[in-house]
Order: structure tokens, then C-alpha cells, then sequence
């Protein structure tokens, strides 16, 4: 499956760091990547609302949708759509469910299971980890920005660029959060994800995971 | 009386050249010694099936070559305190320590290339698997409301974060063909419980993940065998952690457990023959020239195994170890020889002379009950019957010609023993008769409840360890082990193919349900691909196209998709398809179970078909309708029942026909009909009461079985002809102590056989127990009662 969306959902979290190896300076992205750092290590939970755009080729208008996305260290993660469609899945350590339309339908199984969410949890919880070698292996990164920070990823590997030109992560302006993350694809489809309401360590019902 | 005379001239010619019969006899015993210890055994077990039935070797054979029969299987349970991956990381870990020379290939599961563009590839070699009734299934999907249910679903999809990730997908394939694929892909599910997690073969429950290894060493080489177990070991200490526990399963591990059974007991088995052996010696013996007739049947063993190798360039382990047990019948010419001597030591030749007449004839029926083995269906039965006639030839020659040389004996008082027997008999002669009727006839009722157990399996030790192992695996991933194959076989791929499309077509079309694991739905011969194309071409019609062009497009525009959305759908439909082969697969990530459902050879090629060994099947295969040609069927369930059945017509017909013989010559020797009846009642009670033993306990007769029957047949007729020689010809009293020490002999050395672990060891053990210790009381008290009676009428 392709890690397109996935990492464009990782770095919706505030809690990365970047290593150095892989990284074009610009900026100082040391002094940028250690305030990310600090802010990220305070960060126990995560919620907030998000407004997807999807500006796809094949679709005649831009698809919109709604939802909210949760975290939680120690590997739990819920992604809600609430608008036009119910969906979406949580993943609590190695268990996971997914739902789909309002029917209540439910799927439960191990994330190992299922490609996409594996990948995604893998990605999620190294990132949360501050897992500099996965990065530093995938990943080109430049500073667009540093005052909000706003940065580019390039994927190095060829399998990964068949799905992924680029993705663009711009943070709050006390880089406490990710604000908006971009992810372009070869053809030039798009899309973009702005992280609203962000709330940090508030504390989130361990159901929410379940 | 010219073998009398013979003997007693033998006797007579040697006792002046004693040097000479010493040297000559240590010097052959010597030679033969060497050449046993040299000779070159065969371990392979296809010696034990019948080999003029044809199908039963072949079936062996096929068997042989089922997935996972010779292969090394691991299974690693966690604990619930691991998380994660780590069963899968340890999985690796494992498997990547597991190196040459000890395993030479090792697999975990198909590996993670099934999640690159594995739904893409689904899409694309749909035209080349679409079958008759797929193309009406798809017929009945092409409406309106399905189109618009389908493109909602899709719609629905793009929003989730994989959406993206799927557009392309989506364009080329709105229909769902993937889905169809997919579902002939569980047709290639070889392990039933088994899901795949990471690429890794995991139980459905996640507690257990799989590794399937091969290994270069033969089943059957112990020493290996040994190193490669404990090289296992070693490395479960250095990478697995204790919270994850291990099992293993191969071949090796069956054939150490029994090898170490064995010689386990050995040592019990001698310890225990020794001490009874000894203590008949104290009792019947007490002289130093008894030892040598306990070292007879050590001599005639080497004597017979060189011997059988003049006539087989490889001899059977089988045939040795069987052998030794038969020729625990030499031992009793050699004690009739000693106490022969030991009751008239003062002229020795005639002592032999007397009793060489019907030692003679004890050889020659031995020798007929033996040869009648020759005609069996299992080789390492023709192969013990020339064993067994050396063995008995060289055992009448030492007993007559040697071991009167060598042993000098005290007279023994004669008057005793004579009227102890005789005052016994007076006493309960008649109940004995009534009473030993009664149990025969209890014996015959429960001797038609006695079963043929064909399962060489049930003849190896497998200890609770391994049983346990056996049922977790069974347990946790399903009898993936024990299915029945259907092989179709052809001069290359190609044909092997289209008789496998043959066979799948043939059983899905009669069972419902029943799992089948068949490459034909996913990888079908090119022929049947060109026609499933060309089926998919004219499906296709320009109609039709614009058809559900106009579908798409009406039912896409209400939902928001553009016109040219699914453009890629039509270049689909109508652009070529490539032809599906082998390497596809391997490349997809499938690889492991293609080269475990083909077998290349080199003249020809096979494809395995595994289904549940069922009775429906086999029939279902050997409907008339069904042509058979290019196809095999292997079954354990059918290879045990033709074995039971090989097993079962060879032990009747051996019986039939060594009845025969025996009662043949038993009427040459005695020239009376009754005199012949006497002599068979040992052989009668000693096989009835072990045969309605063996049914009222219910245990089943097997292979190791019929060597018993032989040894209480041969020695059996043996006791028979001593005793009623004695009676009716007036051999001397020392005869009735011959035969009594001969059987005790007998029970001390292989009935202590029933002590052992071993099924197959405890088998004959149990056998001769049981027959022997009828045979000789009814040697002993019901021939002289019932020839008296006779008499006395």
C-alpha cells in the first residue's frame, strides 16, 4: 500500500524530531528541529478536528471531509471521519478496528493484518519514538520556513516515488503543532489537511482506543 | 535311522579330530563375524511394502514427495506478556540463525511483496482466470444498481487516507475484478488456520507464528539427525527468548525417540533375559558345557547374516533385527543335543543318534514354515525366510556336529522326572483334556474380533513429547499434514497443468465444500488461459462496452466522478492481457506455495492437488467417468487400508500354506494321522491363544506380529514332534526337560521382549509371551493326556 497518506497523517503529530543526515539546511534546522523536539517530548495526547481537500483528476469538484484524529503515546491512534461519510479506524497497540457507513459495522483485527494500517502504526509510533534512522533512510528534507515552520519531504526510494512527489508540514507559530500538512502525488493530485482545535495533553478515555 | 546312524558316525569321526571341528567351527563362526559386523544394511522402509502390489510402493512413494512429509516444522507460541511484533522478529531471528549445514532452506511465510502491486496484478490477470460461470456472475452484476452501490463504496474509500492511495486501482477496476481473484486465491491456502501477518505465517489467534525448513540429512541417518536437533537447540537458547515457546516436528525427531527407546530397552530387555536365562541355567544346567548352548544362536546369527549377503547386496535392518528374533529357535536343537548327552553321557553317539531324528525333523518343517516365506509380497520377508533357512541349516549343523564335542556333562538322575509327569497326568488327565477344549474355544470366539493394523506409523514409539507437539500443531494450523494428494504428472509443465485443470474441475464441480489446495484457479495451463482470454474477448462485445461505458458515466456523474474517470477501465477490457506462468507468481510473492505444488523432475513434471483424505474423494477419483490418465492419488488413510489388507492376505496365505507343509511333512515323519494331530497341538493352542488374546484385548495384529507367529509356529511344531517321539517312540524323559527348558528359554529371551517401550519390540514380545506359554503346557500335559487317552480307549 502507499505511504503517501500515511506519512502526510504521521506528521499531523507534533511529536517528531528530525535527525540531521538527509536534512538541506536552511535557516539554522538545527535550532528549528530542537524546538520541534521539545515540544514534541512534552506531548502525552494529541486531539483535534480535521478539514481534508482531496483535489483528484478524476473527480469532477475538490472532495471535502471532516473529522477528528486522536493520539495517544503508547501506540493508540484513532482517525475519524465524520463528514460526508462515517468512517475511520483506531488502533491500540497490535489490535485494531475500522467501521465503515453508519450501519454500525465493525471489523476488528491485528494491525499486522492489514497493510495500510500497519504501515501507518509503523510510521506513527517510530515518529513518536523520534525514530531519526527510518527517517534519515526515506526521506530528503528541506526548510521551507522556520517562522511558522514549515517543511518539505522528499522520498528517496524509487518504490515510494511511483505514489509520492512531496509533502509540505507547516506548524503553529510556537511549533507545539502541525497546522496543515500537503501531499502531492506524481500526477499531480493533492491533498490537504488543516488540523483545527488542537488540543495537547488533555486527557483522552482509553475507549476512544478500544 | 540312517540319520541316527549318520549323526553317530559324525559324532564318532570328529571326537578324533576335536582340533579340527574346534578350528574349523571358530574359524567360520570367525570369518562370518567379520563379515556381519561389515555388512552393508539397508534402512529404507519401502523393504517392509508389498512389492508385487504396485500401487501400495508407488502410493508410498507419492506420499513421500506431499508438501511438509520430509520437511522441518517449527511452530513458536508467545506468552501474553509480548507485544507487537516481536513474535514475528524472533520468528526471524530464528529462522536467519537456522543456516547450512544443518538446514538448507527456511521459510517463514510468502514475504511482503504480496502488499506492493499486488491489487494491480489481481486486476490484470483476471482475463486470463475468468471461468464460464464467473463471466454469468459478472453478466448478472452489470446493472444499474450495482454500478451506482459500486461507485459509492469507491467514492466513499477515496475519502479515507488509503483513498489516494487507490484512485488508480479505482480507475482501472470499478467492477471489482481484484475481489473475484482474490477469492480464487484461497484456493492456494496450504496451511487451513494460517493468516498472513507481515509476510509471516501466523495462527489466526496471533499466538503462533510458522517455519517450514528443509534439511539435507535423510530421516533415517541418526547421527545427523542428532547434531542437527542439538544445533537446534543450541540456537533456540542464543535467540529465543523464554517467554516464547518452541516446537518442532521432523522426521529425525520420530527415528531418535525410537532409536533411544530402543536401546533403552535394551538394556532392560538383556538385563531381564539375562537374569531368567541364568537362572534357568542354575537350574537345568549347572555345567560349564551349557554355556555353549547359549553361544549357538549368537554363532548361527553371524553365520546367517553373512550368509544372506551372498544372496542380497544390501540386507535390511529389518531383516537382521526380525532374524535375531527367529532364531531364537536354534537354541533348542542345541538344549534337545545337551540334555540328549546329559542324560546318557556314557555313550554320547547314541544319546545324539536318538535324538537327532526329530531334531532333523523340527529343521525340515522349520525350514518348509520358513520357506513358505519366500513367496511373500514384502521383500524383508523373502530376505528373513533365506536369513531364517541358513540360520535353521547352520543351527542343526553345530547342534549334531559341534556342540557334542564341547560339552562335557554329569549324568542326570532320570527316574525322578518320569514319574513326576506321570502321576500328574493320572490326576487331571480328563479335565485337562475338557478344560484345555474350553480354552481354545473361548480363543477362536475371540479371535475373530482380532484387527490388521497397516500404519507403520503405530509401529514407531512416538513419546507423549511429540504427540503433544503433533496435536498443538493440528490444533493451532489445521491437519495440513495429513491431507490427501492428488498428483498430475506430465512430460513437462504445460501438461501437468491441464490435468490438473482436469482434476479441480472434475471436484468442484462434485463437492460442495470441501477444502481444496489447487493451483489451477490461479494458475491454470496456457491452453485453458488462451480460452478463458478469448471467453473475456467475446464478453466484451462492442455493445456491451458502450453499455457500461454509459453506466459509468451516468451513475459517475450523480456521484461526482468526471467523465473520463474510468478510462483506464476500457483500455483494460480491450488491451491484451499477458499470459500467466510460473515466474508471475513467484514474483507476486507466491513463490513458496508454487514450489510446493510442483515438483519438477527430471522426465517429467507433477502438480499437487491436496484435499481431505476422505473415503468420498477417493471414490469421487475412481468414478468411472473420471478419466485417470496423467493422475495419482496418494492417501495415508488408503495406503494404511491396502497395507492392513497386504499385511492380512499375507499372513493367511502364510498360514494356509505353512499348515500345509507342516502337516506334510509331520505326516512323512509320522506316517499316522493321529501322531500328526498330537504334534500339531502346540502350534494350534500357541497360535489360537495368542491370536484370541490379542482380539479380546483388542489389540491389533501387525507386521512384527506375523514374525512372532512364525517363531511359535516353528518352535510350536518342535515341541510337538518331541513330545509325541518321546511317547510313541520312547525317547528318553529328558526330552520332556528339553522341551520344558526350551520354552522357558523362549519366554525368558523374547517374551521379555514385552517389557520393552517400543511398540514394535513390546509386539513381538507380547506375541510370543502369549503363544509360548500355551505351546508348551500343551505340549507337555495335553499331548501325553490325550495320547494316553487314546491308548488306554
Amino acid at each position: 500500500m502507499k505511504p503517501v497518506i500515511i506519512i502526510a497523517l504521521i506528521l499531523s503529530l507534533p511529536a517528531f524530531v528530525l535527525g540531521q543526515t538527509g536534512i538541506e539546511k536552511s535557516d539554522d534546522p538545527n535550532r528549528i528541529f530542537i524546538e520541534i523536539a521539545s515540544a514534541a517530548s512534552q506531548v502525552e495526547t494529541f486531539s483535534c478536528d480535521f478539514l481534508q481537500e482531496k483535489h483528484m483528476s478524476m473527480l469532477d469538484n475538490v472532495l471535502i471531509s471532516k473529522g477528528r484524529l486522536y493520539y495517544k503515546r503508547n501506540n493508540r491512534l484513532r482517525w475519524e471521519i465524520n463528514h460526508p461519510v462515517t468512517s475511520g479506524f483506531a488502533v491500540n497497540g497490535d489490535q485494531a478496528k475500522r467501521w465503515e457507513g453508519d450501519s454500525g459495522r465493525t471489523q476488528t483485527f491485528k494491525v499486522n493484518q492489514v497493510p495500510f494500517i500497519k504501515v501507518f502504526t509503523e510510521q506513527v509510533f517510530s515518529w513518536a519514538r523520534a525514530d531519526f534512522k527510518r527517517l534519515k533512510k526515506r526521506y530528503h528534507i528541506k526548510v521551507l520556513s522556520d517562522k511558522p515552520i514549515k517543511l518539505m519531504l522528499l522520498p528517496i526510494s524509487p518504490q515510494e516515488k511511483k505514489y509520492l512527489d512531496n509533502f509540505r508540514i507547516s506548524f503553529a507559530a510556537d511549533a507545539s503543532y502541525v497546522s496543515a500538512v500537503e501531499v502531492h502525488e506524481p500526477d499531480g493530485d493533492f491533498t490537504r489537511i488543516h488540523f483545527l482545535n488542537t488540543v495537547i495533553n488533555h486527557p483522552l478515555n482509553d475507549s476512544l482506543f478500544n | 535311522m540312517i540319520m541316527s546312524s549318520i549323526v553317530a558316525d559324525l559324532y564318532l569321526f570328529f571326537s578324533h579330530r576335536r582340533p579340527m571341528v574346534f578350528v574349523a567351527t571358530l574359524a567360520v563362526i570367525v570369518i562370518s563375524a567379520i563379515a556381519f559386523v561389515n555388512l552393508n544394511l539397508n534402512e529404507n522402509i519401502e523393504s517392509m511394502l508389498p512389492d508385487r502390489k504396485t500401487d501400495t510402493t508407488l502410493n508410498f512413494r507419492l506420499l513421500q514427495q506431499a508438501p511438509f512429509s520430509r520437511k522441518v516444522i517449527i511452530n513458536l507460541n508467545k506468552q501474553s506478556n509480548i507485544h507487537g511484533n516481536e513474535l514475528v522478529e524472533i520468528t526471524d531471528r530464528l529462522a536467519e540463525a537456522m543456516t547450512p549445514p544443518f538446514f538448507t532452506r527456511v521459510v517463514t511465510g510468502p514475504g511482503e511483496s504480496l502488499n506492493l502491486d499486488f491489487f494491480s496484478w489481481l486486476v490484470h490477470v483476471y482475463p486470463s482466470l475468468i471461468t464460464d460461470e464467473d463471466i454469468n456472475r459478472l453478466e448478472q452484476k452489470l446493472t444499474a444498481e450495482e454500478v451506482r452501490q459500486k461507485l459509492n463504496e469507491m467514492y466513499a474509500k477515496l475519502l479515507d487516507p488509503e483513498g489516494s492511495a487507490m484512485k488508480n486501482l479505482f480507475q482501472v477496476d470499478p467492477l471489482g475484478f481484484r475481489l473475484k481473484v482474490l477469492e480464487k486465491l484461497r484456493f492456494l491456502n496450504i496451511i487451513p488456520r494460517m493468516r498472513l501477518e507481515n509476510g509471516h505465517f501466523i495462527s489466526r489467534d496471533g499466538k503462533n507464528a510458522l517455519i517450514i525448513a528443509e534439511t539435507p540429512y535423510e530421516i533415517t541417518d541418526v547421527e545427523h539427525g542428532r547434531e542437527m536437533l542439538t544445533h537446534f537447540q543450541d540456537l533456540l537458547a542464543n535467540a529465543v527468548p523464554d517467554n516464547i515457546t518452541v516446537s518442532m516436528i521432523s522426521g529425525h525427531r520420530y527415528t531418535l525417540a525410537n532409536i533411544d527407546a530402543i536401546k533403552k530397552d535394551i538394556v532392560i530387555i538383556l538385563i531381564c533375559s539375562s537374569l531368567g536365562i541364568f537362572i534357568l541355567f542354575l537350574l537345568f544346567f549347572r555345567s560349564f558345557g551349557g554355556i555353549f548352548v547359549f553361544l549357538t544362536p549368537i554363532c548361527v546369527l553371524c553365520i546367517a547374516a553373512a550368509g544372506v549377503s551372498v544372496f542380497y547386496r544390501t540386507v535390511s535392518a529389518v531383516t537382521i533385527g526380525f532374524g535375531a528374533v527367529l532364531l531364537g529357535i536354534s537354541v533348542d536343537f542345541a538344549i534337545h543335543v545337551y540334555f540328549a548327552m546329559r542324560s546318557d553321557p556314557s555313550n554320547p553317539a547314541a544319546a545324539i543318534a536318538q535324538v537327532s531324528r526329530p531334531i532333523s525333523f523340527c529343521a525340515l518343517t522349520t525350514l518348509g514354515a520358513f520357506g513358505v516365506l519366500s513367496f511373500s509380497s514384502l521383500p524383508v520377508q523373502r530376505e528373513l525366510a533365506v536369513f531364517s533357512i541358513i540360520g535353521v541349516c547352520v543351527s542343526l549343523i553345530l547342534s549334531l556336529t559341534t556342540l557334542p564335542h564341547v560339552v562335557r556333562l554329569p549324568q542326570m538322575p532320570k527316574k525322578n522326572e518320569k514319574t513326576y509327569i506321570k502321576k500328574e497326568l493320572r490326576l487331571a488327565r480328563k479335565w485337562l483334556v475338557y478344560g484345555w477344549l474350553a480354552i481354545l474355544v473361548i480363543c477362536v470366539w475371540q479371535g475373530t474380533k482380532l484387527h490388521f493394523d497397516g500404519d507403520l506409523r503405530s509401529l514407531n514409539l512416538v513419546p507423549d513429547e511429540i504427540r503433544n507437539v503433533e496435536s498443538t500443531l493440528q490444533r493451532t494450523w489445521g491437519n495440513f499434514r495429513g491431507t490427501a494428494v492428488i498428483f498430475a504428472e506430465g512430460p513437462d509443465l504445460q501438461t501437468a497443468l491441464e490435468t490438473n485443470d482436469r482434476i479441480f474441475r472434475h471436484l468442484t464441480r462434485n463437492l460442495n465444500s470441501s477444502p481444496i489446495v489447487s493451483l489451477a484457479p490461479i494458475l491454470p495451463s496456457l491452453k485453458t488461459q488462451q480460452s478463458n482470454r478469448q471467453r473475456w474477448i467475446a464478453f466484451w462485445s462492442d455493445e456491451r462496452k458502450e453499455y457500461i461505458n454509459q453506466l459509468l458515466t451516468t451513475e459517475g456523474k450523480l456521484i461526482g466522478f468526471k467523465s473520463t474517470a474510468f478510462e483506464p477501465f476500457f483500455k483494460f477490457i480491450t488491451g491484451p492481457s499477458p499470459p500467466l506462468t510460473v515466474e508471475n507468481l513467484q514474483t507476486i510473492g507466491l513463490a513458496e506455495i508454487v514450489d510446493t505444488l510442483i515438483i519438477r523432475a527430471a522426465k517429467n513434471v507433477k502438480v499437487l492437488t491436496l484435499v481431505p483424505d476422505t473415503p468420498e474423494i477417493a471414490a469421487l477419483l475412481n468414478h468411472s467417468d473420471f478419466n485417470r490418465s496423467g493422475i495419482q492419488f496418494a492417501s495415508q488413510n488408503q495406503f494404511r487400508q491396502t497395507i492392513s489388507k497386504a499385511i492380512a492376505d499375507d499372513f493367511i496365505h502364510f498360514i494356509l500354506k505353512a499348515s500345509v507343509v507342516v502337516i506334510l511333512l509331520l505326516g512323512l515323519f509320522f506316517r499316522n494321522l493321529k501322531k500328526v494331530l498330537l504334534a500339531l497341538i502346540p502350534v494350534v493352542t500357541g497360535m489360537l491363544f495368542m491370536v484370541g488374546v490379542m482380539g479380546g484385548l483388542g489389540i491389533a495384529f501387525n507386521l512384527f506380529n506375523i514374525v512372532a507367529a512364525i517363531l511359535i509356529i516353528g518352535l510350536g511344531v518342535d515341541y510337538g514332534i518331541f513330545m509325541v517321539s518321546k511317547i510313541s517312540q520312547g525317547l528318553d524323559a529328558a526330552t520332556e526337560r528339553a522341551v520344558f527348558v526350551s520354552g522357558l528359554t523362549t519366554l525368558a529371551g523374547f517374551g521379555a521382549l514385552v517389557l520393552a517401550r517400543h511398540p514394535a519390540l513390546h509386539s513381538i514380545g507380547l506375541s510370543v509371551l502369549v503363544g509360548i506359554s500355551a505351546a508348551i503346557p500343551s505340549a507337555l500335559l495335553v499331548i501325553p493326556a490325550m495320547y494316553r487317552k487314546k491308548n488306554e480307549n
